[in-house]
Formats: structure tokens, sequence, C-alpha cells
């Protein structure tokens, strides 16, 4: 019981953990200009100044 | 040229429509990377080209464009990633320029532009095939000697033809770094032009490129000037003194730069082509039909309905295999985790209930897109584009708006992204607030788990594809009226003239489309493995937690009489009413009971915000929790038709009445339920606030209509 409990909770944190830092992760893409569209892309090609 | 020599680059050009990207698909094979130019442009594609002899290219795909006069942002990254402008991105070792060899003088007035960025150019005239069915000649060697020996390679991308001489074109032209002669321009304009670039020198302290100082001279809303850091002011006189000259040439200076270059064209083209009298034949043939005013809306409501039977039809097997699939995985894997209930339920009810329910749609999806991959490779989406926009053009939309927004009928980004194409910002800004408003890919699960479900029973597959045709407009419908109110009276957008060219009309490439279906599926699948999965743990622990066990004593001794299934049923009920969803869904359930749409339903609307595809599994999960192997797809849609209100008026009849799941569809047509599309919509517009406007609007849109057609449904059925 104590393991299954564990493994249940360890299970919900990682899924919990993992969609909160892919969340963080799009919002500091889109904050440097790239693209938070979810595609992936990990292009940081802009215009030169 | 040594083998081992790293890195070198060489970008595709051409207009649109030349089959550039059948061209690089053959170049590159399967070998390709797609991704952004954030801020920048739609997608960059590259590849890698194998020239023979192991020399390997990196070959990138750029955006199709006419000139190299930018009105548009995706026409500035391709000026830019040509002359070397883009951070990251260094300027490339030569240049392909792709031709329609059907329309050769148009076509080149591009590669006589790019002649003056100095690069090593081959020519590729693809299309041969055609052009050679319409009787056109064209002497490759000759037109190859006039440009000073720049490679000419006939090919047919679409049939694999002259691919390995391209191959070998690109190894040439980068070892022998031949140069497309440049233009020459008359006296006058060659002054005016070295006026700019000694402006230019003085002003600045640095000579400026050719291409540049044609672009300073020769376009009225270039953005060199302000790439240079030339001040405005100094920056007009010069401009304007020079443009004086070329006036003095005889020439409109804002006109000059083609005039100059379709003279050289026609000259360097005479005995280059020989005949091609009958340049349109069969596609305008068929275009009298497809484009006429009342039978071409018929044709295009006949083909999406169609494509939406079929999709129905040819998706049911394999959706039965997935189906089974998943059931057969739970019942092997339900049995090993006897001894732990509760990770048993996560396992079946969570994990493969909620991704299986997610996943059975994939055959609709890859049939979807074979389709749409078929349409728009044949060239009738142009034709779609062009009934559209005569359909809707009084709304004040940009004719430009009607590629983002199909686009938008796939996934709102690209739809989103692609509206860089249009010059205008306010007409931009107009199309991006209504791009959302397309039925994407995501609303289709719940769309065709309401249709099969409740729809097909009780009244058909006929009805089933109209209701799917149906709401695949609804958004459009709204769309179109939020366009007219923001072009009229919000923005005030100024009408501008639509141009799009129509492709000939030629039988798609099994590969393209089959390449293009697969990279939908692939990013489906990857969204049930990653995001899909992960929500749906945490809806199942929502939906499970907390499993006090008062709850099920406390149902055991009211329902002492009761047959032992009964009472299973009973405390499942329980457990999942008094969980911390239940709860939650219980006290918002009194905003969505308007629309008809209970606690469960409700969670499942909340918990699709991030992302609307999220209902399924979320409904898969609140409706099968404590069901563990028994939970199949069919089970899911008997438990959604046995669902009952259970207290207030409504009590004893069905939850999902025809009423509530039109309601339903309607809301999530209509809804801004994609975390991903509301950051882009901020990113392109700018700022949060047309985001959040959007959002807002939205959302109110989708619970006002919602409401009214339950209501209105609930009283007429």
């Amino acid at each position: 019981m104590i393991f299954e409990t564990f493994l249940i909770y360890g299970i919900i944190g990682v899924a919990a953990g993992w969609l909160g830092f892919r969340w963080a992760s799009a919002w500091r893409r889109r904050k440097e200009g790239g693209c938070a569209g979810g595609c992936g892309c990990a292009s940081k090609i802009q215009p030169k100044k | 040229m040594s083998a081992a020599e790293p890195g070198l680059t060489v970008a595709l050009v051409g207009n649109p429509n030349t089959g550039k990207s059948t061209l690089f698909n053959a170049l590159t094979g399967l070998r390709q990377r797609v991704g952004n130019y954030p801020g920048v442009t739609v997608a960059r594609k590259s590849g890698q080209c194998d020239c023979g002899d192991g020399l390997k290219v990196e070959l990138i795909d750029l955006p199709g464009l006419y000139s190299l006069s930018a009105a548009s942002p995706d026409e500035q990254v391709v000026i830019d990633a040509l002359s070397g402008h883009l951070a990251d991105d260094r300027r490339p070792d030569a240049v392909v320029v792709v031709i329609d060899a059907t329309n050769l003088l148009r076509n080149l007035f591009l590669a006589s532009q790019l002649s003056e960025l100095g690069l090593p150019v081959v020519l590729v005239l693809n299309q041969a095939d055609v052009a050679a069915e319409q009787g056109v000649k064209i002497d490759a060697g000759l037109l190859s000697r006039r440009l000073g020996g720049v490679p000419v390679v006939l090919t047919s991308a679409w049939k694999g033809e002259g691919i390995a001489a391209v191959r070998r074109a690109i190894a040439e032209a980068l070892r022998l770094r031949i140069r497309m002669p440049a233009v020459e321009w008359p006296a006058l304009v060659e002054e005016a032009l070295a006026d700019v670039s000694a402006g230019v020198a003085s002003d600045l302290g640095q000579t400026p490129s050719r291409a540049d100082v044609e672009r300073l001279l020769f376009d009225s809303t270039t953005s060199v000037g302000q790439r240079l850091g030339w001040e405005a002011a100094r920056r007009d006189a010069v401009i304007r003194a020079a443009r004086d000259k070329v006036r003095r040439a005889g020439y409109n200076p804002l006109a000059a730069e083609p005039l100059i270059h379709y003279e050289r064209l026609r000259k360097l083209l005479e005995g280059v082509v020989q005949g091609g009298g009958n340049r349109t034949g069969a596609s305008a043939a068929v275009d009298q039909v497809l484009l006429h005013r009342i039978f071409g809306p018929i044709v295009f409501t006949g083909i999406m309905l169609g494509m939406f039977a079929s999709v129905f039809w040819l998706a049911k097997f394999p959706m039965q295999w997935l189906s089974s699939g998943a059931d057969w995985l739970k019942a092997v894997v339900a049995p090993h985790l006897d001894g732990m209930p509760m990770l048993q339920s996560l396992v079946t009810d969570g994990m493969i209930g909620g991704v299986g329910a997610f996943l059975a749609f994939l055959p609709q999806i890859l049939i979807l897109f074979l389709f749409v991959g078929i349409l728009e490779d044949s060239g009738y989406m142009a034709r779609a584009a062009f009934i559209m926009d005569r359909l809707f053009s009084w709304c004040g939309l940009n004719g430009k708006s009607f590629v983002p927004m199909l686009s938008g009928f796939a996934c709102a980004i690209p739809g989103l992204l692609s509206t860089r194409t249009i010059e205008d910002p306010k007409a931009r800004l107009a199309t991006a607030f209504a791009v959302p408003f397309m039925s994407c890919s995501a609303r289709f699960p719940i769309y065709a788990l309401m249709c099969s479900a409740f729809i097909l029973p009780k009244y058909g597959a006929g009805w089933e594809s109209v209701v799917m045709v149906g709401m695949h407009c609804v958004g459009l419908l709204f769309a179109v009226p939020t366009a007219f109110v923001l072009t009229r009276f919000v923005l005030k957008v100024k009408p501008q003239p639509f141009v799009l060219e129509l492709p000939r009309y030629q039988m798609p490439k099994p590969r393209d489309v089959l390449w293009r279906m697969w990279q939908n599926a692939a990013e489906f699948v990857s969204k049930a493995g990653t995001v899909i999965f992960a929500i749906t743990i945490i809806v199942w622990a929502l939906t499970y937690f907390p499993r006090d066990p008062a709850v099920a004593q406390r149902v055991r001794a009211q329902s002492a009489d009761a047959p032992a299934e009964v009472v299973s049923a009973r405390i499942q009920a329980a457990y999942i009413e008094q969980s911390w969803m239940g709860r939650f869904g219980k006290s918002v359930q009194p905003i969505f009971d308007p629309c008809g749409f209970d606690w469960k339903i409700t969670v499942g609307v909340l918990a699709s915000f991030p992302a609307r595809e999220v209902i399924v599994s979320t409904l898969g999960v609140t409706y099968s929790v404590g069901e563990g192997a028994k939970a199949d797809s069919a089970h899911l849609r008997d438990k959604m038709l046995e669902a009952e209100w259970t207290e207030g008026p409504r009590r004893g009849t069905p939850i999902f009445s025809l009423a509530a799941v039109l309601a339903l569809m309607v809301f999530f047509a209509l809804c801004s339920q994609c975390g991903p599309t509301v950051a882009t919509l901020a990113q392109e517009t700018g700022g949060w606030k047309w985001a959040v406007i959007s959002f807002v609007y939205m959302t109110a849109l989708a619970w006002i209509m919602a409401v009214v057609v339950y209501q209105v449904v609930l009283r007429l059925v």
C-alpha cells in the first residue's frame, strides 16, 4: 500500500512537474522572441538590428 | 571544391507555385528539418542534399516570392536570408532559382533581380514536361550561354526527372562560382544608383551592396534604410534627387526596375523559347465550372461534404482496431495489478482509457490530412480561396486573409504565422483575430465523438456529415461578421486588391501528400504521448482522490437490499462526486447549466482550456473511473448515452440530449481553448491586448451561442 501510494504520487508529481516545466519553457521562449507555438522549433533567427 | 569542405548552404528560391517544395523534397529526400523563423517568416525548411562525389550541402527552402521588392514580412525574410542579414544564418553559398518552364519570362524577373546579389546561380526550369505538352520548346543550352554559363537544368520534379542534373549543377555552380550577369542599366539610371551609393558611403562611412542600393532607389516601402541606420531626412533627400535622374532617363522611378529587367529578358529569350500558343488549355476549361459564380460554391460544398463522409467511412474500421487494441491492452495489464486497485485504476482508467480515447481519432485525422493534401497539391485549394474571397470579400477582410484562414482549418498557429504575408498591418490584425475561429483539427475529436455517439445512431450517416460540415462552418459564420465590425468600425481597414495566382491542376504526388500526412500524424501521436498523457494523469488524480473509505461504508449501509453490482456502481458514483474534480465541477457547473452541461462535461470543458483535445480523454476518465478493464470506447459511448440528470427539473432525462450535444459542439467550435494559440496571437500582434480581447470575446460568444442552441433545440425537439 505504501509502495503503491508512493508510486502513484510520484507519477502524478512527474506529470504535473513536466507540464509546468513545459509551459514555463514556452513562456520563456516567447519572451525571448522565439516561437511559443509548441511546434518544437529551436530556431532563434531574427533580423539583425 | 573539396568534398570535405564543411557548412555549405544553398538557398532554393522561386515564385509561388513553381514546384519548389516538390523539388526540395526530391533533392533532400526525407532528411528535412522544419522550424520557424520566429518573428520573421512562416517556416524555415532545410535538408541535406547530396550533390555527388561526397559533396553534401544544406539546402534551405525559402518562401515563394515574385520579386525582391518586399511587401510583406515573409518576402522580407527571403531578401534578408539571401543577403546575409539574418542573425545566426549566414549568406548562402549559392542560389537555386526554380522557374516555371511554362512561364519563363515572368519567372526570370526574380532571377534577373537576384543577379545583383553576386551569388553563384543555378536556374531550374521546372515543369518542363508540362511546357512540352503545351508545345513550348526551350533551348536550355542557348539560355545558359547567354547567361554567361550559368547552369540551366530542365526538370520535372513531380516525375523525378532531371533531379540528378540539378545535383550536378549545384556542385558545378559551387565549384566554378558562376554568377548570372547583372542587368545593364541606362546611363542616367546607373548614375542615380551611384548617387545613392555615394550618399550612403558619405553619411554612414560604409559602401552598401549593389542589391541594397537598388532597393533604396526603386522601392518606396523598403526597410533597407532603417537596417543601415540611414537618417530618414537625409536619406529622403538623396533618394529624391536620384529618382529625378531616373525620371530624366524617361522612366517612372518606381516602375523603372521591372521595365528595364523585362526589356533585357525579352531579348535574352529570343530564340530560347519557341511555340506555346495553348498555355491555359484544360485548366481553364475546368475552371469554367469550378470557379463559376453559382456552380463553384456548389461544387465546393459538395467536395467538403464528400470529404467528411469519406473520412468517417474510411476511418470506421481502423478506429475499431485501435479501440480493440486499447481494450486488449487493458485486459492484459489489469490482472497484473489486481493487488493494487489504485494503480490499476490509474493505468487502465487514466492512462490507457484517456490516451486511448484520444488516439482512437488518429485514423480520422490521417484521412482528413490526406484529403487536404490532395486538394492542396491538385491546385484546388487556391480555387477554394478564390471562391471564399468572392463570397466574403464584403466583410472587409483582405483577399490574402483566406490563405491563413484555410491554414487555420488544420491548426490556428501556422494560420496566425502566415498572416505575415499580408502587407497592411490592420488587415493582418483583423485576419489574426479571425483565424482562431476556424475549426482546427483539435476540434475534430469532440465533433467525431458526439456525432458517432449521438447523431449517427439516431439520424444516420447523412446527417452525421451535415453536422460535421456545419460545425466546420460555424466558426467561419462568426468570423466573417466579427471581421466586418473589426475592419469597418474599429480598425478602419482600407480595401486592398487580392491577387492570387491559380496554379495549374495536376495529379498530386503520393510521396509528398503521404509525407505531410505522416508529419501531422507524428505531431498528433507525440501530443497524445506527452501533453495529453500528462493531463490525463492529472485529471485521473483529481477524479480519483480523496478516496475516503467512509463513503463506501455509507453507500453500503444505504443500499443494504440492492444487488452487489448496483451497490458497486453507487459507490463509484459517490466517489467521483466527492472527488476534487467532482466538487470543483459541481461548484462551477451553474455557469454552464444554461448550456445543458452537467458537472462532468463542465470538468471536461474547464480541463480543455489549455488544449481543447483534452475533452475526449477527460470524458474518457470521468466516465470510466472505477470501471477498470471494462471501460472500452464503446463502453464510454454507452455510459454517456445512459447518463441522466439526477436532480432538478431535468431529473431522469438524458444529459446528452440532441440539444446538449449540439450546444457542446458549438461551444467547442467557438471557444478560445488553446494556450499556444493565445500566446501566438499575443506574439503576432505585438502584445497581450488583442490576445486577451480575442480570448474573452470568443469564450463569451461560445457560452452565449451554446445557451442559445441548447435552449432553442430543447424547445423544438
